[in-house]
């Protein structure tokens, strides 16, 4: 047998380049006017689906509370979803990588001599670089998604989890259209836009062999894979081709059928603000004798990928309550400014920051919990109320732990750890000890405060530096007390 | 890189093996017993009228067209709205109730069963059937859904791939919400191949915020709401 050779993400390297994506996209006027507008948009529509405070907090509350239970139970819900998956006919494949889960879809492609697949909006594909991997094959992989498939034209990747081409205009989009859809005519009107796509796509519907969707919930008690969806290509992609493949990650297994309605409330609140998607779709098993439609083989890949690191710690675990409705991205300030792709990861903004270390590693990622104002937007709007912030400061630390403290919590602990300024924090921390020490560093630093550069790195790009003042505070005060109790005794003495 | 002779069975079983044991040594001994009681919101009843204009607002909301209408009324609404879009073929489930309906149509349109496997039919489905008439099961008042639960007498792609679906909705089998709705009818026990919830015609965002109708599935959701 022949063992797979794991293939880095190609993310790794663009994670990386956060600092350069940002200075190349903050530059960008028109991508910064789209993502301003976007994020207004939905903002707004989250703001206006509740209507009521107190229902938005106990929903929150009692969504946290299932997802916490979910976890607390997970490898007990897996094999629970396993056994009644298998029972409704639905096959079941595991990886812990993502060479693993692409290995496996395309063999069970090949298996079936499948040559032309249609992707439904699926993340864990995404992260899986899903559809390289299966051209590298001779297997055509389209993006049925609206948003995804303007995105596959343009050779991006989605920009937000939910609106996948939210960084582009439709004049962009009218210009993708006419340069590679023969026999479109330019046309900005929406529905125009919309209409064309509607028919290319609806070709490939009809012809393809392949099915590939994501999952939102699968439920363990029935072996239900839930999708939530606007469109209708989501339900082409699970009906309409021979054979369905699903792919999602171990956290989405949720306990029972009765757990589904308020996490699909809030899903779709929080996320575009809509009461209930058009399509909410329950798949259970493939095709049954005598049935006129739907895939004959179904089977679900559930994707490790890191996210059993982050299960081991029991602050890090709360990263995986996350049910992928984007509203800590669209609340998000630094997203707001930088827009999607700077991360250079698959999965944005805040939900990224915390993720992407457990699936790319710190070494790559080490920027990404920085990248952060720590304004607690994302926290508080959180529907199953991770603390993002919290977990935030918690990468950090662990990014600059020394490399070699036990246990390691993280793949790439210590990656961001800089001698000078561990040096730096040390001596901080004596100084502040002790203080005696204090009032002597303090004392120098305002006597000496004529030796402060007037360049300070980065600081100093759009700030002037800081200067010391002549005298501490406490010597101001000490003073200033000083004199009036001169001035007292001064007065006491005349009088 | 080729990985092609991977066997991917013993790769799953070395995965699954690895996930769980990982999963479990965290777990292990855990008492789920003292978990945290979860408290669902408490939602106002509603009476039958509220929940009716509920279902109906949330449908229009979404840009679905309601219908009020009776059975015997039935053939006449689908007779007019099919002549009103210039449509002259309506595909239907095989079932005795549409039978009786597409009896009574307007005798200038053309009705298919869908009695065929879409296995070799694909090219007919997409493109020749403009129109499909379904039935539902139930509809929930709060999010204004219909809920399907296809089977051999109404495939899933009915009420898919035409770009006009037509469904009929019984008034007196809508529930306050799909909380309630799973508990009522016990889902967790019977469940077919698939359940889908619709709650208008299909629709996107996509291209700048902008809503557009007729994404992939239909373009236009016809409730004919029947015994109100
Ligand atoms: S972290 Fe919270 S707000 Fe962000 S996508 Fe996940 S569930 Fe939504």
């Amino acid at each position: 047998m022949k063992h797979i050779i794991e293939e880095e993400s190609k993310y790794a390297a663009s994670a990386k380049a956060f600092r350069a994506n940002v200075t190349r996209d903050l530059g960008n006027e028109e991508l910064r006017s789209n993502f301003r507008g976007a994020m207004d948009y939905l903002m707004d529509k989250r703001k206006g689906a509740f209507s009521s405070e107190e229902e938005l907090e106990v929903l929150r509350e009692q969504c946290k509370l299932i997802k916490q239970r979910c976890l607390a139970k997970l490898p007990h819900l897996l094999e629970q979803l396993e056994g009644n998956l298998e029972k409704n006919g639905i096959k079941v494949h595991w990886a812990e990588t993502i060479t693993e889960a692409n290995e496996i879809i395309a063999q069970l492609i090949a298996q079936k001599k499948g040559k032309s697949v249609v992707k439904g909006k699926s993340m864990v594909s995404e992260e899986t670089a899903l559809n390289d991997y299966l051209e590298e094959r001779n297997v055509e992989c389209l993006e049925s998604d609206m948003g995804e498939y303007i995105v596959q034209l343009a050779k991006e990747h989605p920009s937000h989890i939910i609106m996948p081409a939210i960084h582009q205009n439709k004049k962009q989009v009218a210009k993708l259209f006419a340069d590679n859809i023969e026999g479109f005519e330019y046309s900005t009107d929406v529905d125009t836009l919309i209409q064309q796509g509607r028919e290319v796509l609806r070709n490939k519907f009809c012809q393809a062999d392949v099915g590939i969707s994501g999952v939102n919930f699968a439920v363990a008690e029935t072996g239900t894979l839930c999708l939530v969806e606007n469109e209708g290509n989501g339900r082409m992609c699970t009906t309409i081709p021979d054979l369905h493949i699903a792919i999602t990650g171990i956290e989405k297994v949720i306990e029972h059928l009765a757990d589904v309605p308020p996490l699909l409330s809030l899903l779709t609140r929080s996320a575009t603000g809509q009461a209930i998607s058009t399509y909410f779709n329950m798949i259970n098993s493939p095709r049954k004798p005598g049935e006129k439609d739907g895939p004959q083989e179904v089977h679900l890949v559930l994707l490790d990928n890191g996210r059993s690191q982050a299960f081991a710690d029991e602050e890090l675990r709360q990263t995986l309550q996350c049910i992928r409705c984007g509203a800590c991205m669209n609340h998000c300030p630094v997203y707001t400014r930088i827009g999607g792709h700077a991360y250079g990861t698959v999965y944005p903004g805040p939900i990224g920051k915390m993720i992407s270390p457990h699936m790319l590693g710190l070494e790559a990622t080490t920027n990404l919990p920085t990248a952060s104002t720590l304004c607690g937007a994302c926290g508080e709007v959180c529907p199953v109320k991770i603390p993002i912030p919290k977990i935030l400061l918690r990468l950090r630390q662990e990014s600059v732990k020394p490399k070699s403290q036990q246990p390691e919590v993280m793949k790439g602990q210590g990656a961001g750890r800089n001698n000078v300024e561990a040096l730096i924090w040390k001596v901080w921390a004596q100084v502040h000890k002790s203080p005696k020490f204090y009032a002597l560093s303090m004392w120098g630093l305002t006597r000496f405060r004529f030796l402060m550069p007037k360049k300070l790195g980065g600081w100093t790009s759009v700030r002037t530096a800081p200067k010391p003042a002549a005298a501490t505070l406490h010597e101001r005060i000490n003073a200033k007390q000083k004199k009036a109790k001169q001035e007292k005794q001064s007065q006491h003495g005349r009088g | 890189m080729t990985n092609t002779k991977a066997d991917i069975k013993a790769v799953s079983n070395t995965a699954r093996g690895n996930i769980l044991a990982k999963l479990k040594a965290e777990v292990n001994g855990a008492d789920y017993d003292k978990l945290p009681k979860e408290i669902p919101y408490d939602y106002p009843e509603f009476s039958r009228e509220e929940n009716l204009a509920q279902f109906i607002s949330e449908l229009e909301k979404n840009h679905a067209q309601v219908i009020k209408t009776t059975k015997d009324n039935m053939a006449e609404v689908i007779s007019e709205q099919l002549a009103a879009l210039n449509i002259t073929k309506l595909l239907y489930g095989d079932n005795d109730a549409h039978r009786e309906i597409i009896n009574a149509l307007n005798s200038k349109i053309e009705s298919q069963v869908y009695d065929f496997s879409i296995d070799n039919n694909k090219e007919m489905l997409f493109n020749e059937c403009p129109a499909a008439l379904s039935s539902s099961r139930c509809s929930i008042a709060a999010t204004g859904s219909i809920v399907l639960w296809p089977d051999e007498n109404e495939p899933r792609s009915l009420s898919l791939v035409p770009p006009v679906h037509f469904v009929i909705v019984d008034a007196n089998k809508l529930h306050a919400d799909f909380a309630s709705l799973i508990t009522a009818q016990q889902w967790q026990d019977k469940l077919p191949t698939n359940v889908v919830l619709i709650s208008g015609p299909s629709k996107t965002a996509d291209i700048q915020q902008t809503l557009a109708y007729g994404a992939h599935g239909p373009k236009a959701l016809i409730v004919l709401l029947i015994n109100i």
